[in-house]
């Protein structure tokens, strides 16, 4: 599965995210997925993204959220990315500030693709040399470049 | 040389050199009582000192004293609160097991040496109990984080199946010496056993506990009033009929369960005192033993041994455990495996001896060998058991010392000294740390110097905190100096990917991944539902596999789950 593939490009990259909370976290993520798509709203992404939040953080610890939800009416797998300007308390497992929020939908039928994105997100972003060079990145582009190059591997 | 002298001589060097000899244990994997019965053994008759040590009745009283201290211990650090998930399956191996892995072993050791059947059976009780030495100090000298359903359930089967075998032992000895043996006289020999222990232990542990926290006294003087009182109940429980070994382990239970400042006293006095009892008790029946003889016993030994390994052991603990209580069969699989025989077993045999039984010397060295074969074939495999039935669970951050302050009576402070090996509290401020609100910071040691801690002061790695604080904060501690190493690493792994919370509804995380339920369990919170098919009592590290995805146990409050992770495929 193709990580830069499902951001599609640079534009589904917030490069130095300004969100100070939480919710503006989640908020800013909703409105770069929304843009991908016509099936739905920022709202209402809002709401499915808290929601999941809601059952358990989506912080997976070492400073990297992945909040994810499935989506009714929506055609096809979403995502979009922030990176934080300064890291962001998101209750994750390790209680550690996230200064990365990787954001993904999927299709509500397509029950079976969600755990095995999610599951390729997590050993992405468990790997703390991937993390360090996504952190280094200067620009939204720079981040995108190097998620096409490790999908290239 | 006088007596005096040499016995001073041999015992000082042998014991020094058997605590010497332990470092081999780590190197080679060997357990530890192994070597220490070598040693004894190398001590004898046979070996290179060739010491003739053949006082049955000796070897008799200081087993008894070896085995009140280790129990008492062992008592002391069980932790009270494994109970809620050992205790009922322990019981359950510690009566039936018992009974089922000496009728077993009984049966074929009938066989192997053309006995009549109560010589068989005799054999059998003698061999019936698991060792809490061997199985205390395996557990814990591994280094190794067992799940604590398998570990407490084993610790408690090992401190409470002794008097059952002594009462098997002590019951065959007498049909064999004895023509007037009823039933009735039996069984009331075994409720007396388990009646006067339990009560005497218990209600003389309360009061022990009770006086030791209301006594001032110079601090080296509880251990000595702990100790001295415990041999006290274990004397008054034999007195009277009851098990004294069961009255002792239930003794330090009791003085074990609160954890006070005296306690802090005795503890770390305890821990020499068990070694010292461990070593000299195996050292003494290496040396009690004769290898010249034990080897014309060898094979039908190991016969025997084999037997109990792969039949007796994993027989009793399927019939007494898994029928009743929910376990999950790689955990039954360890359990059976974890059925290490210990001095008990070589001290047990020493009734027979005692009790002038027809050829009492076979049982004496059929014990000892399948002993030494237990430890060597079950002792030396433990960590690869472990690893291949899947029952660690990884060890979280703790403190790489602590310590009470002896302030107040009840609730004190304690002092918790860490390092900081955690990459993200590196360069931190320590104003920034998420500390617990009760928690104070007293000294910081920077390259073996000592820094007035400031809000201001940043940290840096390999920095050692000593932090002022009480128990209940102990785990946001632990997670925040949780280092940011490999171990880290396969925490994550090994407790899931996302955490979710355990009063969660499963309908919404149902809804939320796409999985079906059925409607019964629409009301059930994440937490209940993995609690229920565990048995009603998790423990950190149960797993279930629901829909393709494994969900975790990662945090418990009694029999609450509190975190669930998801980890997935």
């Amino acid at each position: 599965m193709l990580i830069a593939a499902l951001l599609v490009n640079a534009d589904s990259i917030s490069f130095h995210d300004n969100a100070t909370s939480k919710k503006k976290v989640l908020e800013n993520l909703s409105q770069k997925l929304a843009s991908n798509t016509n099936a739905t709203t920022a709202e209402k992404i809002f709401q499915v993204l808290l929601e999941r939040e809601r059952l358990g953080s989506t912080g997976l610890g070492k400073g990297v959220a992945i909040p994810h939800a499935r989506v009714p009416g929506l055609t096809h797998t979403i995502a979009a990315m922030l990176t934080l300007e300064t890291p962001v308390p998101f209750e994750s497992v390790d209680n550690q500030p996230i200064d990365i929020a990787f954001g993904l939908l999927v299709p509500e039928e397509d029950t079976d693709h969600h755990l095995q994105y999610l599951s390729r997100l997590v050993t992405l972003f468990r790997d703390p040399d991937i993390c360090q060079r996504l952190r280094k990145a200067t620009s939204a582009e720079q981040i995108f470049e190097l998620l096409l190059s490790i999908d290239e591997v | 040389m006088n007596s005096i002298s040499m016995l001073f001589l041999l015992s000082g060097s042998l014991i020094a050199l058997s605590i010497l000899a332990s470092r081999l244990s780590s190197l080679f994997g060997l357990p530890l009582l192994i070597i220490f019965l070598a040693l004894g053994m190398l001590a004898g008759e046979d070996g290179i000192l060739g010491i003739q040590f053949n006082n049955y009745s000796l070897a008799f009283v200081i087993g008894h004293l070896a085995l009140a201290m280790i129990l008492l211990d062992g008592g002391m650090r069980t932790r009270l609160k494994t109970f809620r998930v050992g205790f009922k399956p322990a019981l359950s191996m510690a009566t039936i097991g018992v009974f089922i892995t000496s009728g077993v072993v009984g049966l074929i050791a009938m066989w192997v040496f053309n006995l009549t059947l109560v010589e068989g059976l005799l054999i059998g009780a003698i061999v019936g109990s698991t060792d809490a030495a061997a199985v205390f100090s395996m557990l814990r000298g591994q280094g190794i984080n067992i799940n604590e359903r398998v570990s407490a359930t084993l610790e408690i089967e090992s401190g409470t199946n002794d008097p059952m075998a002594i009462f098997l032992t002590l019951m065959f000895i007498q049909l064999l010496i004895s023509d007037d043996n009823t039933v009735l006289g039996n069984v009331e020999f075994f409720l007396q056993q388990f009646g006067f222990g339990i009560a005497i232990g218990l209600a003389g542990g309360w009061l022990v506990k009770r006086l030791l926290s209301r006594l001032e006294l110079m601090p080296g003087l509880y251990s000595l009033l702990a100790l001295a009182l415990g041999f006290s109940i274990f004397g008054l429980a034999s007195w009277a009929g009851g098990s004294g070994f069961l009255a002792i382990y239930l003794c330090g239970l009791m003085i074990g369960s609160e954890n006070t400042r005296q306690l802090q006293h005795i503890l770390p006095v305890y821990d020499g005192l068990a070694w010292l009892s461990q070593i000299g008790l195996f050292l003494v029946l290496g040396m009690l033993v004769t290898p010249t003889e034990l080897m014309k016993y060898a094979l039908p030994s190991l016969v025997i041994a084999l037997a109990l390994i792969f039949v007796a052991r994993p027989l009793a603990v399927l019939l007494s455990v898994k029928p009743f209580f929910k376990f999950r069969w790689r955990e039954i699989g360890f359990i059976s495996w974890v059925g290490l025989r210990g001095a008990v077993p070589i001290v047990l045999a020493i009734f027979p001896v005692i009790g002038g039984v027809d050829n009492a010397s076979m049982y004496f060295n059929v014990a000892f060998a399948v002993v030494l074969l237990s430890l060597l074939i079950q002792g030396g495999t433990l960590l690869p058991m472990a690893k291949w039935m899947r029952v660690q669970v990884p060890k979280r951050a703790s403190p790489r010392q602590r310590g009470s302050l002896g302030i107040l009576p009840e609730r004190d402070y304690e002092m918790f000294v860490y390092k900081v090996e955690n990459h993200r509290l590196d360069e931190q401020p320590i104003r920034l740390l998420r500390f617990p609100s009760g928690a104070m910071i007293s000294a910081l040691f920077r390259n073996d110097e000592m820094i007035h801690p400031k809000g201001s002061t940043r940290l840096k790695l390999g920095d050692i905190l000593c932090v002022i604080s009480r128990e209940e904060d102990l785990d946001n501690l632990n997670e925040l100096f949780n280092g940011d190493n490999q171990l880290n690493q396969k925490q994550l792994a090994f407790f899931g990917s996302f955490v979710l919370n355990g009063d969660a509804m499963l309908v919404d995380v149902a809804k939320a991944y796409g999985l079906t339920i059925s409607p019964q369990e629409v009301g059930v919170s994440l937490g209940e539902f993995i609690a229920r098919r565990v048995g009603g009592h998790p423990v950190v590290g149960d797993d279930i596999d629901w829909h393709g995805i494994h969900w975790v146990v990662n945090e418990v409050d009694g029999d609450t789950v509190k975190k669930v992770g998801m980890r997935l495929y």
